[in-house]
């Protein structure tokens, strides 16, 4: 008898997970199974027949330009981002630390973009970067009587124009990040290093910049995820292009498997993209835990 | 001690002001030429408006599309959030109060499938949404976003570990079933998880273009996000008409950024820190 209600007890709670099971595995878990099964064999959509055939459609992946090239493109974008937000949102958060109404107005303003559309900013950002005379930034370049420029016309500068519109859209979102980890740094720390007689910047060397690490931590590692997933900003800004010189992995998982059908090809690079964003995020699930482990 | 008088000015306030001033930019941009007739914006794109000329907005009001575009995505936010929170609390439950190996087993599961990106799987993922006939479907996106919830569930298994096992046992004695326990309980103790969640999945949704893009093909279900996309190509040379929309579009979220201000800043960093 006691057996049994604790056995009625214990469904009752399994119940509470279902929903979740149940919409996890339909949406996630099996399509991430056909995904990695239409990697390795020569699935065409439509015939029932399908072989197994190895790593063949990996191998297409690297030999394939357009591929190559958005490999290139995704990887290029969150190194640079990576790296440009980190510099950027750092001196950002310190010179945003205070609390006055000034300053909440301007974290107002840098975190601004962070709740518009990246399509929507795309397609600002395009009208401004316009190559032609008209565009605001070639008009505004008129004023001061020099020449229009292609801005978005080649492949390298679209490139560098899309890398800076994505530091102008997460720049104020991750200092917003490392503020929140400056201000949890407690002021005890400053009263008594300055008691002891340390300068201004031996205090900034010695105690904010090492509390900051976790911050540091956690913004690399979202910029590189994020980075990685990134198609929005580019497509609304330059479709791509020049040409395919543009397109990101997820463009041309889209491209390839929603459009034009090509399963094989599709579902290979988007099995190598599952596999780099997992890397990072098995990162960053480790240090998380190991840092708990530290404080605790 | 003496106490140091506030300070309302810093020298920082010197360089960052004129750099929001051109941060700001691209927004001023958009939101006057919204003012300005076709051939107005095209002969001088950045300078002020000479005359205040609604026609734009008049004309998009004008068009029952906006508010069809809104209803869905208010719809689909909405309900999309909610059963978020919802589904996504009611995992972490068991996973915390009846920890045993299943649900061990299952927090691993929902581990691996948080860290698929989405998009890598989108084409055997239509597939399946074919198969359930939820492509082109309002709640087939809501289900689909259902998906979002574990993000939800990891904050909730950490915030639900800090509630005092006491309060619940004691429930239990006293003749609750282990439902009310979750619904009258521990649920209304999750307000700070609620709302970060809530945050976090409302600008996601609100803002998503992948998902319906490639899910809701019929104009009548397109969301806002959508509604902008598609005059891109239609306004494609009447740039005040798609600027017009482009505000009209991010005046909601906007007003729920106003509102919520605080709480989004908290709760976005408390999500990026934990999660």
């Amino acid at each position: 008898m006691k057996k049994k209600r604790k056995l009625v007890k214990q469904i009752q709670y399994e119940i509470f997970f279902l929903p979740a099971l149940i919409a996890f595995t339909t949406f996630t878990i099996i399509p991430l199974i056909k995904t990695i099964m239409y990697s390795v064999t020569d699935f065409n959509g439509i015939s029932h027949e399908y072989r197994f055939v190895g790593l063949k459609n990996f191998i297409g992946v690297f030999q394939d330009e357009v591929m190559r090239q958005a490999l290139f493109n995704t990887l290029f974008y969150t190194f640079c981002t990576m790296l440009l937000i980190n510099c950027l949102s750092i001196p950002l958060a310190i010179f945003l630390d205070k609390k006055t109404k000034l300053k909440s107005a301007e974290r107002a303003v840098f975190f601004f973009p962070s709740i518009v559309s990246a399509l929507l900013l795309g397609y600002i950002w395009g009208y401004i970067l316009s190559p032609l005379p008209t565009g605001a930034a070639n008009s505004l370049l008129g004023v001061f009587g020099l020449s229009p420029i292609g801005w978005t016309s080649t492949s390298w500068g679209a490139r560098l124009c899309i890398i800076a519109v994505a530091v102008w859209t997460s720049t104020g979102w991750h200092a917003t990040v490392y503020l929140a980890y400056l201000q949890a740094i407690s002021t005890e720390y400053y009263e008594a290093a300055s008691i002891d007689g340390a300068s201004k910047w031996k205090q900034f060397t010695q105690i904010t910049i090492p509390l900051l690490a976790p911050g540091f931590t956690v913004n690399t590692l979202l910029l590189l995820t994020n980075g990685l997933k990134v198609y929005d900003l580019p497509y609304a800004l330059t479709k791509g292009g020049p040409g395919f010189s543009n397109y990101t992995v997820t463009q041309v998982i889209i491209q390839r498997g929603i459009s034009e059908k090509q399963y094989g090809a599709s579902t290979a690079l988007a099995t190598i993209f599952i596999i780099l964003v997992m890397i990072i995020s098995c990162v960053q699930f480790m240090t998380m835990r190991k840092r708990e482990e530290d404080i605790s | 001690m003496k106490k140091q008088k506030e300070q309302k000015f810093f020298l920082s306030d010197f360089i960052l002001i004129p750099i929001c001033v051109i941060f700001l930019y691209p927004f001023y941009y958009l939101v006057i030429n919204t003012f300005k007739p076709m051939q107005e914006m095209s002969f001088n794109p950045v300078a002020f408006p000479t005359q205040l000329f609604l026609e734009n907005y008049k004309d998009i009001f004008a068009q029952g599309q906006i508010y069809r575009a809104f209803g869905n995505t208010l719809i689909i936010t909405v309900c999309s959030v909610l059963l978020i929170v919802l589904i996504g609390e009611m995992a972490a439950y068991p996973i915390v109060f009846n920890a045993n190996k299943l649900n061990n087993a299952f927090m691993v599961y929902l581990m691996v499938g948080f860290l698929v990106p989405f998009q890598a799987i989108l084409l055997s993922l239509f597939e399946v949404m074919q198969a359930l006939h939820l492509i082109d479907t309002i709640h087939g996106m809501i289900l689909f976003y259902c998906n979002g919830s574990a993000l939800t569930v990891f904050l909730a298994v950490g915030y639900m570990r800090t509630i005092p096992r006491e309060l619940t046992e004691a429930a239990i004695v006293d003749g609750c079933s282990v439902g009310r326990v979750f619904f009258s309980i521990v649920f209304p103790l999750m307000k700070p998880i609620t709302a970060t969640s809530i945050i976090f999945n409302t600008m996601w949704i609100w803002n998503d273009f992948i998902a319906p893009n490639i899910f809701l093909n019929t104009r009548m279900k397109g969301t806002i996000v959508l509604e902008v996309f598609r005059a891109k190509g239609q306004f494609s040379v009447d740039w005040p008409r798609f600027m017009t929309l482009s505000v009209i579009s991010i005046f909601p979220i906007v007003v729920f950024y106003l509102f919520m201000q605080k709480h989004i800043i908290k709760g976005l960093t408390a999500g990026a820190v934990k999660g």
